[in-house]
């Protein structure tokens, strides 16, 4: 096959995820949640769930559903479930925020709430999955960077599985009577199969192709992520097995955790090591904004595993594992998906409103739907906004936290707005912005 | 290959320079995309690449290709052939554009 053809609705999907980002981004600066609440607090789970359902997954979610055809140059198993996933993903996650928010006294609302959006929840992933998995299936054996989503995906799974036990636990009906104790030892399990496993090994996975790419670096080599990959599989086999088999005879599960832990580190030592290597080779001098900043969030997961390794040895894991997952969720995770939007949906734009008249007229370049000298001061408030908040959470000052996500707030607002310019081909110059037979993209969905 | 042929060859090259690369800005003739040009009774095939397999700028490329070829006099038909073999690589860009587009030197 030669190309893949545009996802309709992978902006639909990016500009529901920004909404969802903007939306935690403002309630945190509000002072709702952690830390002026504990972590495990109703209201710091509506803030959790906002971030890693509604930002993190649904941004990821409409990437892969174009770049997992990229990736094995096999089209999307079904294009017709992507929407349906979208309003499921969206709905469920109302209706679990409510019951959240009823959970915390906020609202008077039924008990059916957490166990219902969890149903939906479940439900949109599923499509997700099936969609993503029957493309990976048809393209077997998988290269490398599709490995690695294919465990992220299977990640998924279990963290929808998780949560959706927990969502009957929490909603004090029979069936969920039957586990008191799940709810105690089995977080650690969703969280880290949900942040470790689904986010942070998928978004491994699509870098290496993505930094490839754009560096124009050798990444043909088969030993490539192979370490990376597999001591992430061994990771979350011993965190996800161990920590069920410790679920079930109600001990061990430190230690399973922990020996989880140390393989993970060796997936990012090895995976970071694979990143510099790339680099190094790359055959294009000049990086561009995107590719800059994708190694500026890499920064943060570096610093987040030297921290883990330094409060492990010193004992305070415990205490400083809510500065530690913002860390990961926005120095790391948010900043590397916002660097990649950058270039994502330019490109998209681009192939959009300029591909279909290839050949016949002149056309500009990707680069020409954006100013980067305007985006990169948001970058850099929006990293060293990141760095500060997790400062914050460290030295335990509530108020500094608060301005601290205010300017990620406001480089976030900076970078949609650029998001947006480059939609309605706002930097464009004049003669090539809309030649003969070109039409203007809508901004929320594609045509494809 | 008669002296015409050759003469529409070069042509069709030329036309092919509307069509850029997206990601690289540049033409992809003086990218290296274009393998090879043969021009049979007025029938054009064309032999070209592209950096990544898969990419949904892939097939736009290919008709970019189809559509600028056919504007030259003298071509009735086009075909269009994508080939990943060889795989394109940055020593095939033309020495002027490879170091106007920063690429370290290729050996």
């Amino acid at each position: 096959m030669v190309g893949t053809s545009l996802c309709k609705w992978t902006i639909s999907y990016f500009a529901a995820a920004i909404a969802w980002l903007l939306l935690a981004e403002g309630l945190m600066v509000a002072g709702f949640g952690f830390p002026n609440h504990d972590i495990g607090d109703p209201d710091t789970l509506v803030i959790v769930h906002m971030v890693s359902i509604g930002w993190l997954s649904t941004v990821l979610c409409g990437a892969l559903f174009q770049f997992v055809p990229v990736l094995v140059a096999r089209p999307l198993y079904a294009e017709r479930w992507t929407l349906p996933a979208l309003a499921l993903l969206t709905l469920g996650l109302v209706v679990l925020l409510a019951g959240f928010l009823t959970l915390g006294g906020h609202l008077d609302g039924p008990r059916w709430l957490l166990p219902g959006g969890g149903g939906l929840l479940i439900a949109g992933f599923a499509l997700v999955v099936a969609n993503l998995g029957m493309t990976l299936w048809s393209a077997r054996p998988l290269p490398a960077p599709a490995r690695f989503v294919a465990g992220g995906l299977a990640c998924l799974c279990v963290t929808a599985a998780f949560g959706g036990l927990f969502s009957l636990v929490l909603s004090g009906t029979a069936t969920g009577a039957q586990w008191p104790d799940l709810l105690v030892s089995g977080v650690s399990i969703h969280a880290l199969a949900g942040l470790g496993g689904w986010l942070t090994f998928t978004a491994m996975g699509v870098s290496y192709r993505l930094l490839a790419m754009f560096m124009l670096a050798h990444d043909g080599d088969a030993r490539l992520g192979r370490l990376a990959l597999r001591a992430g599989i061994a990771a979350i086999a011993v965190g996800l097995v161990g920590g069920a088999l410790a679920l079930w005879r109600m001990t061990g599960l430190n230690l399973a955790l922990l020996l989880a832990g140390a393989a993970a580190l060796l997936s990012f030592a090895a995976y970071g090591r694979d990143v510099l290597g790339l680099y190094r080779t790359r055959k294009r001098r000049v990086l561009e904004l995107n590719t800059r900043m994708s190694l500026v969030g890499l920064a943060s997961l570096v610093a987040a595993a030297i921290l883990s390794v330094a409060f492990v040895a010193t004992g305070s894991f415990s205490s400083h594992v809510g500065a530690l997952v913002f860390l990961v969720a926005f120095g790391w995770l948010t900043g590397l998906v916002l660097a990649n939007l950058y270039k994502i949906v330019p490109f998209l734009t681009w192939l959009e409103t300029y591909g279909p008249v290839m050949g016949r007229v002149p056309t500009p370049r990707v680069q020409d739907l954006v100013a980067e000298r305007r985006a990169l001061k948001w970058f850099v408030v929006f990293f060293a906004g990141s760095w500060a908040a997790t400062l914050m959470l460290l030295i335990e000052a509530p108020l500094g936290f608060r301005a601290a996500v205010a300017a990620m707030m406001l480089a976030t607002l900076g970078l949609s707005e650029k998001f947006t310019r480059a939609r309605r081909l706002a930097d464009v110059a004049e003669p090539m912005r809309l030649p003969t037979g070109a039409a203007m993209p809508h901004l929320l969905v594609s045509r494809n | 290959m008669t002296i015409d042929n050759e003469d529409l060859v070069g042509q069709i090259r030329q036309a092919l320079k509307v069509v850029i690369d997206p990601e690289l800005g540049h033409n992809i003739v003086d990218l290296g995309f274009v393998y090879d040009v043969q021009v049979d009774d007025g029938a054009a095939h064309i032999t070209m690449t592209a950096t990544t397999r898969g990419c949904p700028a892939a097939s736009f490329l290919k008709e970019g290709v189809a559509s600028s070829a056919c504007l030259v006099p003298g071509v009735d038909s086009v075909d269009v052939t994508m080939t990943f073999e060889p795989p394109w690589a940055p020593s095939m860009i033309s020495p002027g554009v490879r170091s106007s587009l920063g690429f370290a030197e290729v050996n």
